[in-house]
């Protein structure tokens, strides 16, 4: 598989929030004994404060809180990420089913639930809560719509169109369990409620990223990290990079692989 | 820019409701043909409004090739047999794997989900309701094997789909790269729009002081694209060229723009430092110009601040009055557009604008088409969520 070569940004924070609980260290090492029989393991819906937050979705509270997670690491002032210099990079692949049953089944109030129907909500809410006004691009898909998102990530902050770039993933999939235990054929087990990002910088080092679909994808069913966090589709490669970094293989190194729907995706990133 | 970069668009296929090919697209256009009706194809009775911009029936459909029953699918699969047919048909590289498809879109295949859920279609194809399912239905159609990208700006999903597929293919990770987009009007959407009063029960007037609102459509877009110099060595002349974009979030509010179009400028600021050309090189401008109030406005507000003295004296356009707002398909199709204005030397007018807004006091083409040849345009688009994108293009 020929690639797309790009100069690698450097990782300068990640944040987690999973069914789990918070952070990597609430990652349990066998997710499937983790579960204990549970297809679908929730996130709940974050508290947040503010009255701005009354009527927001349960996936754009996820997505705010795992940034506010990626703010407590040492030195990302929550200032940092403000202005037009900040680009914001979303991938999902099941954050608006929720909404989007809601409102097609009329259990959500319709004036104002409609705009949470769409997959742009979530970053939406996000640019909003942390004055996100840069570049902003939205990937639809699991693992490879994550390394999609970060390979653009790459890309702006190598032409110098941002400063930092923010990719964030959310997977949710309580309030449709019962149609995914339909297609359990389609999704390993168990599905695990997440948010996760990664805050990027310029670097020096090197990112290779390739796409193919149609070829049977090579390697094992289920990754390391699949092992340990189950299927959370688009944050599955957001978790690894943090499980990367937290490794303490500095610099950073690593080969993230994402398979969705006939499609593999392969992300090379090595920090110089 | 290198000139290496320059990312060439080839050629392009539609599907809208004023017409299911590019000579229909253009001869509607220029003759003021409006695709807005009563929306035939599911229930709308218990609306505000009824009407929009909908396809009765896909003229270019080959049911012989077609597995697919969902409809954002049939019409990605109708505006993709135009372009395969206008450079000798499939494949579209030697190495499928180095064909990328990027598409954009509002509201992927939730129709399907509407179906399902409602009992009309097995709960076994729910899985069409995935927003990405259409592109992996084109894709499949294509013989694309290369990267398949789904995007989803809201109604700016158009444009980011163009501008990333230029990047992958700046970026060596494909060859050649079909990208656009496409939304259908379906119950889902017309249900939410009406709910929030954005619909008019008037016509759809951009930029005019009685405007009151948008009226939705559907369509596909698409177009071909690959890096200019393997256009060059290939032959042959391409439609045009994409010589920049940008995109940026407004951080304000989950449906309503900016009031102070900040991310509208930063996009436009963006599109036009990567093209390497200054305001005063802007020729046409083919704005978002929904007809809604605040819409409007803002946009004429942030052209006068990024044209500068310019603003005034270049010429700019809305063709939602003509289609309906076509949601992904939107960007595209005005991209489409204006490579065509130069091709063909005429500016489509906007229809319905007939008593100008005081506040958007612009260049506005109206009442008839205007003879110009505009080599660099620049085009607009504005979504939920605060999505934002600019395209600058050139034609060849």
């Amino acid at each position: 598989m020929r690639s797309s070569a790009v100069t690698a940004p450097r990782l300068r924070s990640t944040g987690l929030l999973s069914g789990w609980g918070r952070g990597l260290g609430a990652l349990p090492e066998d997710a499937g004994t983790a579960a204990a029989g549970r297809a679908v393991v929730s996130a709940g819906r974050p508290v947040l404060g503010g009255d701005r937050f009354r009527r927001v979705t349960r996936e754009c509270l996820l997505g705010v809180a795992a940034v506010e997670e990626a703010l407590q690491e040492p030195g990302v002032p929550r200032a940092l990420l403000a202005g037009s210099r900040t680009a914001l990079l979303y991938a999902t692949a099941s954050a608006y089913g929720a909404a989007n049953r809601a409102f097609i089944e009329g259990t959500g109030s319709t004036t104002l639930h409609f705009p949470y129907t769409a997959p742009s909500a979530v970053p939406a809410e996000v640019a909003i809560e942390f004055g996100i006004t840069g570049p902003y691009a939205i990937f639809l898909g699991g693992a490879p719509a994550a390394l999609s998102a970060l390979w653009y990530a790459a890309t702006l902050l190598a032409s110098s169109a941002c400063d930092r770039a923010l990719v964030l993933a959310v997977e949710t999939f309580d309030e449709c369990a019962d149609l995914y235990a339909r297609g359990r054929w389609l999704v390993g087990r168990p599905l695990v409620e997440a948010a996760a990002c990664a805050l990027l910088e310029p670097g020096t080092g090197a990112l290779s990223y390739s796409e193919q679909r149609g070829r049977r994808p090579a390697g094992p069913a289920a990754t390391g990290i699949e092992r340990r966090l189950g299927e959370a589709f688009a944050c599955t490669p957001l978790v690894e990079l943090g499980v990367a970094r937290a490794a303490g293989t500095a610099p950073l190194d690593v080969r993230l692989r994402g398979v969705w729907r006939g499609s593999e995706a392969v992300l090379r990133w090595v920090e110089m | 820019m290198a000139e290496a970069d320059r990312i060439a668009i080839r050629t392009a296929g539609v599907v809208t409701p004023i017409g299911q090919d590019l000579d229909a697209f253009w001869s509607a256009l220029v003759t003021g043909a409006s695709g807005i009706s009563r929306i035939e194809r599911f229930r709308v009775d218990d609306l505000r409004v009824a009407r929009g911009g909908e396809i009765k029936k896909l003229v270019r459909e080959r049911p012989d090739e077609l597995s697919t029953d969902c409809r954002a699918s049939r019409l990605l699969i109708a505006a993709a047999d135009e372009l395969v047919a206008h450079v000798g048909g499939r494949p579209l590289a030697p190495d499928s794997r180095r064909v990328a498809l990027v598409l954009g879109t509002a509201l992927g295949g939730v129709e399907e989900g509407e179906r399902a859920l409602s009992g009309k279609r097995r709960p076994s194809r729910l899985a069409r309701a995935l927003y990405d399912s259409p592109t992996r239905a084109l894709g499949q159609w294509l013989g694309a094997e290369g990267p398949l990208l789904t995007i989803s700006t809201a109604c700016a999903s158009g444009a980011t789909a163009l501008g990333l597929a230029a990047d992958l293919l700046r970026n060596g990770a494909a060859d050649v790269a079909v990208a656009g987009g496409y939304d259908v009007l379906c119950r889902f959407v017309m249900k939410g729009f009406d709910a929030l009063r954005s619909l008019t029960r008037d016509e759809v007037r951009p930029f005019d002081r009685r405007r009151s609102g948008l009226l939705l459509g559907e369509g596909a877009g698409l177009v071909l694209m690959e890096r200019e110099r393997d256009a060059a060595a290939r032959g042959g002349k391409p439609l045009g060229y994409l010589l920049g974009h940008a995109g940026a979030s407004d951080g304000f509010h989950i449906s309503a723009p900016d009031p102070n179009g900040r991310g509208l400028e930063t996009s436009i600021r963006g599109a036009m430092s990567q093209a390497g050309i200054s305001p005063d090189e802007i020729e046409f401008v083919s704005a978002h110009g929904t007809g809604t109030p605040l819409n409007d406005k803002i946009e004429a507000a942030v052209l006068k601040r990024v044209l500068g003295r310019r603003a005034y004296a270049v010429p700019v356009n809305s063709i939602k009055a003509h289609t309906g707002h076509t949601m992904g398909a939107a960007a595209t199709l005005e991209a489409i557009m204006c490579l065509l204005a130069w091709r063909h030397g005429q500016i489509p007018h906007t229809l319905n604008l007939e008593q100008p807004d005081p506040d958007c006091d612009l260049d506005f083409v109206a009442t008839g088409p205007r003879p110009a040849r505009p080599r660099i345009s620049l085009s607009t688009s504005l979504g939920f969520g605060g999505c934002n994108a600019a395209l600058v293009l050139e034609g060849a």
